[in-house]
């Protein structure tokens, strides 16, 4: 599996502010990458500079093998982008919008309708065809975002936010479908999200703070090395967990234990094997990854998936 | 070319669908018919028949017909700019609420966009101005009508290269804007001055020496004295077959601007066709430029 996409000592500033601070990083053909960092931390700029829509002060862009700075036109026609906010015409309907944008690509008569057929099927939105994009909710106009960036069957898809403000169902649905296509076509899937168990279902991530990598890896390795693990005991008392820590945490049936590691975990079972009867052991999660490793946490979600 | 035809489906379809666009568009030309016909067509009347020589005597209906041309040449000179300045808001909204982003991140070329941009903007800035000039034609019929067939198709082929001087002229302004608010000041200064310096609101033969050469540089002037040459051509030949002596009818003329002179010398109507048809090509030129210069620099659209 070779790289897609090859950022090297990428940089950009805005005035004063290093928006962009020699960046590097690869990402995979196929692989579901995320892209973390708080509002301001350097995400949006270096997506603008990929879809070529910002220039770069510095270092080099390959995707897909072509150079940004000699390529730009064939590699904008690889490229699906949803945007944070829905950014098509409120005022057409919902088929004129693809209409127009199929066009840009080349995409116009037969060869539409086909692609049109395609995605309302994959998206579940053919009943939606005539209606205006500024009267339909949140989610539906969601799907349609994600029908605009599919519409010349992109190679790599940017997903900016893409499910932050929707339902589960609309959510799930959209991941499901990002989901296939990875399957299917092996599209490589660019995510930058505010939902954390997004993030933890990559394959790679990378964490910036202030335009500079803080943290890379995929997320097992990032919960390795910023987090512990947590051991979660049924039907022990207090005084069993204070056998084992100190430090516990009481839940409504259980308690719950901080480690350093898997090891650490291990040695405590072994050592007292009469207070493990029913338990589990689970690894940190991505947003005490965020936390460790940044010191802020991501806002933007809800407050259930953040905290 | 089939991108360009989509996007100019895409933009024309916004135009009319935004009742407020279209209407303000179209209410432009309008106020300023009802404006002209109730405050002004009685001072141009009392002017025109105070400079008329003594002993000639003129029936009403010509003397109607010469203020009505005068009235319609000035409203449909100033609009075929001033709506065009109303109707290419759609770029700069593009810009403001980031449709934009949304076209630039595909591979169309900066030419291709800025054609959509111009052509559409062309279209219903023609289409208002042609149901303006229907409008106005209607007002000159009821108040007496000495125009040819050839003077009105004339008349409709200066609307039609005002309106792609006016439309060039605002893609140009407009490509550097981003904000609503901007367009909006932007549309009120050009509604407010476009009109005196283009010689609608007042001849430009009223100015001072200098002022009328300063002014003689802008093409806009040749394009309103071309609306008033057609307008007014039967009302002039009227004048002659009624026994007007011809010094005084090229001193009236002179007076409503259908001559117009560069230092001195008279700019024929083919010359003035010249000069608007090249800085059409010029200033269309300049802003394709502009569109495909911001696609290769990747500044980012604001």
């Amino acid at each position: 599996m070779g790289n897609i996409i090859e950022i090297k000592n990428l940089s950009r500033t805005f005035g004063d502010v290093k928006a962009v601070n020699d960046l590097s990083f690869n990402v995979k053909e196929g692989e579901l990458f995320a892209f973390l960092g708080v509002n301001g931390a350097g995400k949006s700029t270096t997506i603008n500079i990929i879809c070529a829509q910002l220039e770069k002060d510095g270092g080099s862009v390959m995707i897909d093998g072509e150079d940004l700075d000699k390529c730009t036109q064939s590699i904008k026609s690889k490229i699906g982008v949803v945007f944070q906010n829905s950014v098509l015409d409120k005022a057409l309907t919902v088929k004129d919008n693809l209409e127009s944008r199929a066009a840009l690509y080349g995409i116009t008569g037969d060869d539409f309708k086909k692609r049109l057929e395609e995605l309302s099927k994959l998206l579940d939105f053919g009943a939606l065809l005539k209606r205006t994009v500024g009267k339909l909710s949140g989610g539906q106009r969601r799907r349609i975002d994600v029908a605009r960036a599919l519409i010349h069957d992109p190679k790599i898809l940017i997903l900016d936010e893409p499910t932050t403000g929707l339902d589960p169902q609309t959510r799930k649905l959209l991941w499901n479908v990002i989901y296939s296509l990875r399957k299917e076509k092996n599209m490589t899937v660019f995510l930058t999200t505010h939902y954390m168990e997004e993030a933890a279902d990559a394959d790679y991530v990378v964490i910036i703070d202030n335009g500079k990598i803080s943290a890379e890896g995929t997320p097992l390795e990032l919960k390795n090395k910023y987090t512990g693990d947590f051991i979660t005991l049924y039907g022990i008392t207090e005084r069993e967990a204070k056998i084992l820590s100190d430090e516990f945490e009481s839940l409504r049936d259980a308690y719950r234990i901080s480690v350093s590691d898997t090891e650490e975990a291990t040695r405590l079972i072994t050592c007292h094997p009469q207070i493990f009867k029913d338990y589990e052991i689970t690894k940190g999660k991505m947003d005490d990854v965020f936390l460790a490793v940044t010191g802020k946490k991501l806002t933007g979600g809800d407050d259930n998936e953040n905290g | 070319m089939r991108t360009v035809k989509a996007l100019l489906k895409r933009n024309t379809k916004l135009f009319f669908k935004d009742k407020g666009m279209f209407f303000t568009s179209l209410i432009t030309p309008a106020i300023l018919l009802v404006l002209y016909a109730t405050f002004l067509s009685k001072v141009y009347k009392d002017s025109f028949m105070a400079a008329l020589p003594a002993g000639i005597p003129m029936a009403d209906e010509l003397i109607n017909g010469c203020v009505g041309g005068q009235l319609i040449s000035s409203i449909l000179a100033v609009s075929c700019v001033t709506v065009s300045f109303c109707s290419n808001m759609l770029m700069v909204q593009d810009k403001a609420n980031g449709s934009i982003r949304d076209i630039t991140i595909s591979p169309v070329k900066g030419s291709v966009l800025a054609l959509g941009y111009y052509i559409s903007t062309l279209v219903s800035t023609l289409i208002i101005c042609l149901i303006a000039a229907v409008i106005c034609l209607v007002y000159v019929a009821s108040i007496g009508w000495y125009m040819s067939l050839t003077d009105v198709i004339l008349l409709l082929l200066d609307i039609f290269l005002l309106v792609m001087f006016g439309t060039a002229l605002s893609s140009i302004i407009n490509f550097f804007l981003s904000t609503q608010g901007q367009i909006s000041a932007v549309g009120s200064i050009i509604s407010s001055c476009y009109g005196f310096i283009c010689g609608a609101y007042m001849p430009i033969s009223q100015f001072s020496v200098g002022l009328q050469r300063v002014l003689s540089f802008l093409p806009g002037t040749y394009g309103t004295s071309l609306v008033r040459n057609h307008a007014l051509r039967g009302v002039f030949e009227e004048m002659g077959n009624a026994g007007f002596p011809k010094e005084a009818i090229d001193g009236i003329k002179d007076t409503v601007d259908s001559n117009l002179y560069f230092f001195g010398s008279k700019v024929e109507t083919g010359t003035m066709y010249a000069i608007l048809t090249v800085t059409v090509i010029v200033l269309v030129s300049v802003y394709i430029a502009m569109n495909v210069l911001r696609g290769k620099s990747r500044k980012g659209i604001a």
